[in-house]
């Protein structure tokens, strides 16, 4: 590294690039601060558990009634649900893809993986808006077929692609030996993959699961088009609801700068954001102590 | 017997999920050129909305300028910063203590949703800065959410590059931004071009960050920073939302998808041509 001394130049250059980049990533807690202090009266007058715990919302009353239990419910149905059947078929793909699949097909599906991540989310909650929600309704007889469910059936699919390509990594991580004896063992491919491979693999999987999570949980546009959009605490996953993000998207935009509705909404984005970062932290602590066991 | 059951119910298991995703794919297409194709017109392409309500005849030319505005100055705004960083971690920073705090922060910027952004925006520019709904404002929005993935596709299209180059450029004395600008990065293009393109294809899709900050259901798209813009994501949306015209909602969805696959397709050669280079 002699060269590092030997000009001004480079020392230039060197400290432009490490400002831009250390500014640039410092953006994230610039959001996080600006998003607390927009929502500050919320948390001094209501408290965190008023807010978090509270079931009414009438944001528009005097005073105003500010509590957010019926999104987040709503939010943890539809994305839980959302894992619920996004998981069985994205392991399956995913073990289809790294050990069982021709290689010319293989070849054909993780392109299409990757379209299918690049198709936006408000064509998905349009398509699942006038095929599906329309197919509910005529064939169970509903005034209107929008529900969690509805919601959690088009995310599923969003997510499938993010739990494809997270755990078919994994499965790939795991050491070849292991294939090898156990195929001198003269076990089937499938006790194989289920007994062997998948256990060693499994932190790669579950955090491929937990991201698809966070993804689940942020999602806005096929949400709001999918799960009715009620404020009701939901009973059940074939109820509506109205996840967090839905909330903040329906209502920024009718909110007077200042009001304690429109500081109620920053205060609603600070939970969303930081329920997922929890999550992504959490998935990272999990990945580094694996990557040092191992 | 029992265990060759089960062996061929799992079988069965792997491949329809893995065949599912095909069929999912294929039928969104094929639905979408099924219900909107017969719409799509020159017309449709090259007009503003009509009729009454708007939107009910006419076009959607509009909302096509006003995407192509949007991820125009989100690819402006980030391009810099993005690179730069890239930079940052793959030549400059490597293993260092900081570069492990820039990753972190990278990697959870790329999880943020993408409402979080436009609440962030809607406050500090549409409000505080008194941008207003403007494409300003919107193009501010998709610029820090394509942010991290322009990091990571570069990073990782850097840091791809053989070590060996750093080296012998190293030993011969040359200087760092030197190796840096005419060996490396030129063999990183192609990768980083892809990156560049699928961040385009990300923005160019998303439509919460927008709705708060920068769309409005009629607008010309003139290009005018301060004024809001009509985008083919928001205007699908309002198409639905307000039942205007499912056929139009139909051909807006069959374009925005069009474009985006196009896009994802220019990406997905790019990104195969630069593993071919990688093994040279």
């Amino acid at each position: 590294m002699i060269y590092r001394g030997l000009g001004l130049k480079e020392k230039i250059i060197s400290s432009i690039i490490i400002s831009v980049a250390t500014v640039s990533s410092l953006l994230l807690l610039a959001m996080l601060i600006f998003i607390l202090r927009e929502s500050w009266p919320i948390w001094s007058q209501i408290g965190v558990s008023g807010f978090l715990f509270g079931s009414s919302w009438r944001p528009l009353n005097t005073p105003p009634e500010i509590g957010i239990l019926s999104m987040i419910v709503s939010t943890m149905w539809v994305a839980g649900g959302a894992l619920l059947i996004a998981a069985p078929l994205g392991f399956g793909c995913a073990i289809f893809l790294a050990e069982f699949a021709p290689r010319p097909l293989a070849a054909i599906l993780r392109p299409v993986i990757n379209m299918l991540t690049g198709i936006p989310s408000v064509v998905y909650g349009f398509l699942g808006a006038a095929v599906l929600v329309k197919f509910f309704e005529v064939k169970f007889d509903l005034a209107s077929g929008e529900s969690l469910f509805a919601a959690s059936l088009i995310l599923a699919i969003m997510v499938i692609p993010f739990i494809v390509a997270n755990s078919e990594a994994a499965l790939r991580l795991v050491a070849p030996e292991y294939r090898h004896a156990g195929i001198a063992l003269g076990v089937s491919r499938q006790y194989l993959t289920l007994r062997i491979l998948v256990p060693l693999a499994r932190k790669g999987m579950f955090g491929a699961l937990v991201l698809a999570f966070g993804r689940a949980m942020g999602e806005t546009m096929a949400v709001l088009m999918l799960a009715g959009n009620t404020l009701r605490l939901p009973g059940s996953w074939f109820d509506k609801g109205e996840p967090l993000p839905a909330l903040i998207a329906l209502e920024l935009g009718s909110t007077t700068p200042g009001s304690s509705h429109h500081q109620a909404l920053f205060a609603v984005g600070l939970v969303l954001v930081l329920m997922v970062i929890a999550v992504n932290i959490g998935i990272n602590l999990l990945l580094n102590r694996l990557q040092k066991g191992g | 017997m029992k265990k060759a059951i089960t062996d061929l119910l799992l079988l069965g298991w792997f491949w329809v999920s893995g065949l599912l995703i095909l069929v999912i794919l294929l039928a969104i297409i094929i639905y979408l050129i099924w219900r909107g194709g017969p719409f799509i017109s020159s017309g449709f392409i090259l007009e503003s909305p009509g009729g009454f309500p708007l939107g009910t005849e006419g076009g959607i030319f509009p909302a096509i300028k006003g995407t192509l505005w949007l991820i125009l100055l989100a690819l402006v705004i980030s391009i810099v910063p993005g690179l730069l960083t890239a930079i940052y971690l793959s030549e400059y920073g490597r293993s260092g203590r900081l570069a492990e705090i820039i990753n972190l922060l990278v990697q959870s910027m790329a999880g943020i949703p993408s409402i979080i952004t436009g609440l962030f925006v809607y406050a500090l520019g549409v409000v505080t800065l008194g941008w207003g709904i403007s494409l300003l404002a919107g193009g501010f929005a998709l610029a820090i959410m394509v942010f991290p993935v322009i990091v990571v596709s570069s990073r990782d299209a850097l840091l791809a590059v053989d070590e060996n180059y750093r080296l012998v450029a190293n030993s011969l004395g040359v200087s760092k931004s030197y190796t840096l600008y005419r060996v490396i990065f030129p063999r990183a293009a192609a990768g980083i071009t892809a990156g560049l393109l699928l961040a385009l294809g990300y923005a160019a899709g998303a439509t919460a960050p927008i709705m708060v900050t920068a769309a409005a259901v009629i607008a010309s798209s003139s290009g005018a920073l301060l004024e809001p813009v009509m985008a083919l994501p928001y205007h699908l949306y309002i198409l639905f939302n307000e039942h205007l015209s499912m056929n139009h909602a139909y051909a807006t969805a069959l374009v925005l998808v069009g474009l985006l696959l196009f896009i994802n397709i220019l990406a997905l050669s790019l990104s195969s041509l630069q593993e071919r280079i990688n093994r040279h």
